[in-house]
């Protein structure tokens, strides 16, 4: 498993030292750490990049975490009017092709001022963010038995103590498979990134994208390198709450 | 309540750069110009696929700037300056006209025709800048972006040619015009493709087809003439058809970009590439992409010229300082610099005789990279671009007929 998720880096990480790497040669010709060297460099921009897309994707993380947690709450536990709409609204994003999603949040952040600005990328993450975040919990929320907080009420809980004591212990591998895909979502956006930002937000995935399609494949492993390790750092600091074990409330999970 | 601070905000960014009116800066000498631009920033939106192209913009002119002029150059990197057009074009239908996210965009073809056509342009105020005496605008290869009059609206920065690249180790005598290029296809069968138009370059390949089926570009010059197209055409369809089997993996597919037929070269499962910028070539050995015997070469009947050119949209809000930069990249020292091969090896859009002598000398001992055939070998066997109208039917053809 492991194996397979590594197996397709190796290329990537031997081409961020490659010089000359041509079929049919096993190896390259020489190696170099000029591409390393360039990414590494102020004139690339490559390491204030991987700074701002951290920022832009933890904030839309913590403010997709802080809408869907309700959001899916109320989904999955309440019936009211028009969920189907909601439900449908909330989808829409993840469903209508990228360019049209972009061009649209453009132009109505553009009247609101807030393209060229890091908040404003921020904002127009969490439109491709927040309908997999309120999925995963309003799936998390489905499972989710009330009678553990009314219990915990009628003890004398304050709503806050129930939420913390109770709740979130009961939904926080859910949390976290959430926010993990939020977070993933906001790293990887290339044009809402491209248009919203206006060039004055640069992410990874902007640099990148203009070296991977010129061909440049000792700077694209080396920036490549560099772009993954978030994702994987995410991974290894949330793989053992991603086990897939019961979401519902268990003794080991109050504590 | 939102509408109110999205004034304010609009508000203080108008505040900060002062030179979004480019009425009030026609009116102005240059001198006036650059003491306005002073503490500017200009955002300049370029293809970013270069390290070496990169370096140069960031750290040799922007260092300049900074030094000379107290100006902050932005270099925004990005993968295709059509996606620029469109965010202009949203701005202006959003209303933004004096806060635009854009001051300097690198283009040139159709994308200038876009920009032109919307009105998304600057225009009218090159004569302000000194060294804009350096441009013979009086070249028709200048005064036109591919057939497009410039009208004052952009800013020549280099002249490219069409070359084809090969590998002198593996192909020691490369054909030498159109119908010997045709016969070795034949006579070798999987080792030639083209990228399918319309892209960029796939699509000048193709129009040096046409010219050799229609005998020569003289009679297509001009605005677009279905009768000559429809004659052209079918000669072109022809040839392209009758090669198609002998085309990697038989023409059952095109590469769809430049950089995928770059990789097929690179690994020796073609025999050819070819670029308008040949410059190019020589960057591809220095970063070890293509083997140091890589050779490149013009056609004896001629390959397509162009020039490409960096403008300022209509909305920049730092008008001022993006003429600056404009003019210090038109300076016969810039122009020189970035000729030399180890910095990028692009040829001039200025007249090297109006320049210092200092320059010329520059100029003159500039050894050219061994991978990259000479800007004055090349010109002698020059063709010019088609007008659009011709481009966008002879791309459509080519989807009918030839890549179904």
């Amino acid at each position: 498993m492991a194996l397979w998720l590594i197996l397709p880096l190796v290329p990537l990480a031997i081409w961020s030292v490659a010089h000359g790497w041509r079929f049919p040669a096993l190896l390259p010709e020489t190696w170099s750490m000029k591409a390393w060297a360039y990414a590494l460099s102020p004139t690339s921009g490559v390491l204030q990049s991987l700074g701002v897309t951290t920022l832009i994707a933890a904030a839309a993380t913590v403010l997709a975490a802080l809408l869907a947690v309700p959001a899916g709450r109320a989904l999955a536990l309440y019936r009211f009017r028009g969920k189907g709409i909601v439900v449908l609204l909330l989808l829409a994003p993840a469903i209508l092709p990228g360019i049209t999603v972009a061009l649209g949040l453009h132009g109505i952040f553009l009247q609101l001022g807030l393209t060229g600005t890091i908040p404003g990328v921020v904002l127009a993450h969490l439109i491709p963010a927040l309908p997999y975040m309120t999925l995963v919990m309003a799936t998390v929320f489905a499972r989710f038995d009330t009678d553990a907080e009314d219990q915990a009420r009628s003890l004398g809980a304050r709503p806050w103590q129930v939420f913390v004591h109770v709740t979130l212990p009961a939904i926080q591998p859910g949390l976290l498979t959430g926010a993990f895909f939020a977070f993933l979502i906001s790293w990887s956006q290339y044009l809402l990134t491209l248009s919203i930002g206006g060039g004055k937000v640069q992410t990874l995935p902007l640099v990148l994208f203009s070296f991977a399609t010129s061909g440049r494949n000792d700077l694209t492993g080396a920036v490549a390198m560099i772009y993954i390790l978030p994702g994987l750092l995410a991974l290894a600091l949330t793989a053992r709450h991603l086990t897939g074990r019961s979401l519902a409330l268990g003794p080991e999970s109050v504590r | 309540m939102l509408r109110s601070l999205a004034a304010l905000l609009l508000m203080s960014t108008a505040a900060l750069a002062d030179t979004a009116d480019g009425e009030a800066l026609k009116a102005m000498t240059w001198d006036q110009i650059v003491e306005e631009a002073r503490g500017g920033t200009v955002n300049w939106f370029m293809w970013g696929g270069a390290d070496t192209i990169n370096r140069y913009v960031s750290d040799h002119v922007g260092g300049v700037l900074k030094r000379d002029y107290d100006i902050t150059l932005n270099r925004v990197g990005i993968a295709d300056a059509a996606d620029v057009v469109n965010m202009v074009l949203t701005e202006k239908e959003a209303g933004v006209a004096d806060a635009g996210a854009v001051d300097l965009i690198w283009i040139n073809g159709e994308n200038f025709r876009s920009m032109k056509q919307a009105d998304l342009a600057f225009c009218g105020y090159t004569d302000l800048l000194p060294n804009n005496a350096l441009v013979n605008w009086d070249n028709p290869a200048i005064a036109n972006d591919f057939g497009v009059p410039v009208d004052g609206c952009e800013v020549p920065w280099n002249t490219v040619q069409f070359a084809f690249a090969h590998d002198s180790a593996v192909v020691t005598e490369p054909p030498r015009d159109m119908g010997a290029l045709l016969a070795w296809i034949k006579a070798n069968p999987g080792q030639f493709t083209y990228p399918a138009p319309p892209d960029f370059t796939g699509s000048v390949f193709v129009r040096h087809v046409f010219y050799h089926a229609a005998g020569g570009a003289d009679a297509l010059l001009g605005p677009f003439d279905q009768a000559k197209f429809d004659a052209a055409a079918a000669k072109t369809w022809a040839i392209l058809n009758e090669i198609e089997p002998f085309l990697w993996r038989e023409g059952q597919t095109y590469p769809n970009t430049i950089a995928q037929l770059n990789e097929l070269f690179a690994n020796g499962e073609v025999a050819f590439t070819f670029n308008y910028d040949p410059s190019q070539f020589g960057l591809a050995v220095q970063a070890g992409t293509y083997p140091e015997t890589t050779r490149s070469f013009g056609m004896t009947d001629g390959t397509i010229g162009n020039t490409n050119y960096t403008l300022i949209p209509f909305n920049s809000p730092n008008k001022a300082a993006a003429m600056v930069v404009q003019n210090l990249l038109l300076s016969g020292e810039e122009q020189l610099e970035k000729a030399k091969p180890e910095v990028w090896g692009a040829s001039p859009a200025i007249d090297i005789a109006r320049t210092s002598a200092e320059v010329q000398d520059g100029f003159a001992a500039i050894e050219g990279h061994p991978s990259v055939v000479s800007a004055d070998e090349l010109a002698k066997a020059a063709l010019p671009e088609l007008q659009a109208d011709w481009l966008t039917a002879i791309e459509a053809g080519w989807q009918a007929q030839v890549g179904n």
